[in-house]
């Protein structure tokens, strides 16, 4: 498919600013901009300059429409966002069988950057916890760390439509006090999980949590999950259908560290957390939500991001498992048909 | 539901803050209250048809857009400028006249979000029953989003090549952002054409309904924009027509 018309493109960023959608993002927006529960990660001191009262929502539909509310262009490092997205790139350059006997694809309940490795094989829980999530990066092709990182960028790029870049000073706080995860890549290398280029992949890997991303791009980076790995908006192929299974349910299951299991039940939706404050949620086939607060609960998760997700999926029956018609419908909230004008 | 009606032209010259300012009050007339808002930044004017002055509008669309007030500070009642009692109301929002306003907007451009939530805003704080949106000619963001926030869009066109040719345009651009109800008037038609006939020919080149013909009119010429038409003459045949128009937008 090709690029859509300048005429088309224009129109749609305009009804997407009239779409009753964006008047209700608004008022989400509103309604969660004065909870402020939460507190801003400081471990280190670059994550404690974000401003607590940045609040971004953003939703794009698979065919292509943005809407946004609030600070949707503010940047922030994605964190923890990037193992989802990492891991879907490791399946490519290797095949589903050799990536999982590197890493498992079970949720663990323990905390994010606990040090445990599963004890019959050795292998860490799962992509989304920071054990897993280093020995998926070692993973990733390249003739040398430069190489690696420009894929890892290229491939964002192709998610978002945009080019990222690394915030510097994130990437050597992180490298220069990430004690924890570089015991837990030698702990790894003991048990043959990861290969002996520690300090390149351990790089690659605080690179990748110290990209610059918006909440626009979250919201792109799920819709282009949920549109089977086509960016709605370029129609440019991000990852191989056959692999978008594999990372929306590893985000289902382990996306929201070990608060995962609450937020199946009431949101319902495979979505990714960092501790940069952003959350990206994925509506199969429907839409992507980015959502951005540095606000954090007490597991690592923001905290108006959640209310929001947990909003738009109640409202609008986006729970993968709803059945029930939901009070809202959500083509004609985006098209304002069917009655749904809130003149 | 509270209306919102959008008045365009492809080309300038085309009489479009006229037929806004007779539409507004005919409605508002019959005891509605309406709102209009002249989106044209680059060239405003309707306020001389209201008979509000420059000097009595300290805060514009221009100050709104800027952050620097809320849009209903902007909106000035001017029912008793034209006439308009008792239940219904009348009010404008201008956009500034000053040349410094107008190169700053124009410079910085504005967000077209807030725009859009303005109007919604209005609607909301002044209670009306309808807004009516004056447009700059041709095709813009305001355009574009008067157009497709618009429940009735009227284009207005002249007999003439250029305008028949960038109606079409503009109805493209409509049907893009799948614009609800589509009206169009044809304005300053010569006095010999068949006005009959020019409706038909019309209606079937484009496919929408003729609301109204309205022959060039000196009367109308002659009141220079100081006034609204259809107040200092309500029973020409013009105010007539304004009024059949104004029937099928309130029927919509």
């Amino acid at each position: 498919m090709s690029n859509i018309g300048d005429l088309q493109s224009f129109a749609n960023s305009i009804t997407a600013v009239t779409s009753p959608l964006r008047g209700y993002l608004n008022e989400l927006h509103q309604k969660y901009s004065s909870l402020n529960d939460g507190t801003v990660a400081d471990y280190i001191p670059e994550l404690a300059l974000a401003k607590p009262e940045w609040f971004g929502v953003c939703v794009v539909t698979t065919d292509g429409q943005i809407f946004e509310a609030g600070d949707c262009d503010q940047l922030f490092t994605i964190q923890s966002i990037s193992k989802a997205f990492v891991f879907g790139l490791a399946l490519e350059d290797h095949g589903r069988e050799y990536v999982n006997s590197k890493v498992s694809v079970e949720p663990t309940g323990e905390a994010f950057n606990s040090i445990v490795l599963d004890e019959a094989t050795n292998r860490p829980y799962n992509p989304m916890v920071n054990a897993g999530a280093i020995a998926t990066a070692d993973l990733i092709k390249g003739e040398n760390g430069t190489e690696r990182l420009k894929r890892l960028l290229e491939m964002f790029k192709r998610y978002t439509g945009r080019d990222h870049d690394i915030n510097v000073p994130v990437f050597l706080s992180e490298k220069a006090t990430g004690y924890r995860n570089r015991a837990m890549a030698y702990l790894m290398l003991n048990f043959g999980m990861v290969s002996d280029k520690i300090d390149e992949t351990l790089d690659l890997y605080f690179q990748q949590c110290s990209i610059l991303v918006n909440a626009k791009d979250l919201a792109m980076l799920s819709a282009t999950l949920a549109n089977g790995g086509i960016n709605p908006v370029t129609q440019e192929r991000a990852i191989a259908e056959q692999y978008v299974q594999d990372v929306i349910s590893v985000m289902l299951t382990c996306g929201m560290y070990d608060a995962s299991g609450e937020w199946t039940y009431r949101v319902g939706l495979p979505a990714k957390s960092g501790v940069g404050g952003g959350i990206t949620a994925v509506a199969p086939g429907k839409l992507g939500i980015g959502t951005f607060s540095p606000l954090l609960d007490a597991k690592g998760n923001s905290a108006r991001g959640i209310k929001v997700c947990e909003d738009l999926s109640r409202d609008f029956g986006l729970h993968l498992f709803n059945v029930a018609k939901p009070e809202r419908v959500l083509a004609d909230w985006i098209s304002g048909g069917n009655g749904v004008d809130d003149w | 539901m509270p209306k919102v009606v959008s008045i365009h032209s492809y080309r300038g010259g085309t009489g479009k803050s006229n037929f806004t300012a007779n539409l507004a009050t005919t409605i508002a007339l019959q005891g509605k209250r309406v709102g209009v808002v002249d989106t044209d930044v680059p060239s405003p004017g309707i306020h001389n048809l209201f008979c509000l002055e420059p000097e009595q509008t300290h805060k514009t669309l221009n100050n709104y857009l800027w952050g620097e007030s809320s849009i209903a500070e902007t909106a000035y009642d001017v029912s008793a400028n034209v006439g308009v009692e008792g239940t219904g109301k009348l009010f404008l929002v201008p956009s500034s006249v000053k040349a410094d306003d107008i190169a700053r907007i124009l410079k910085d451009s504005y967000d077209v979000k807030l725009m859009h939530d303005g109007f919604r805003n209005l609607v909301k704080t002044l209670q009306l029953d309808y807004l009516f949106i004056d447009t700059h000619p041709g095709l813009s963001k305001e355009t574009f989003l008067s157009i497709a926030i618009s429940h009735v869009l009227i284009l207005i066109l002249r007999p003439d090549k250029q305008d028949y040719q960038g109606t079409a345009v503009t109805m493209d651009v409509a049907r893009q952002l799948n614009v609800r109800k589509m009206l169009l008037a044809i304005n300053k038609v010569h006095s010999k054409l068949n006005l009959d006939a020019l409706k038909q020919k019309v209606e079937e080149a484009y496919g929408e309904t003729v609301a109204g013909v309205f022959p060039l009119s000196e009367d109308m010429v002659q009141l220079a924009s100081e006034g609204v038409f259809c107040v200092k003459y309500p029973d020409h045949s013009l105010s007539q027509e304004f009024r059949k128009v104004a029937q099928q937008i309130v029927e919509v």
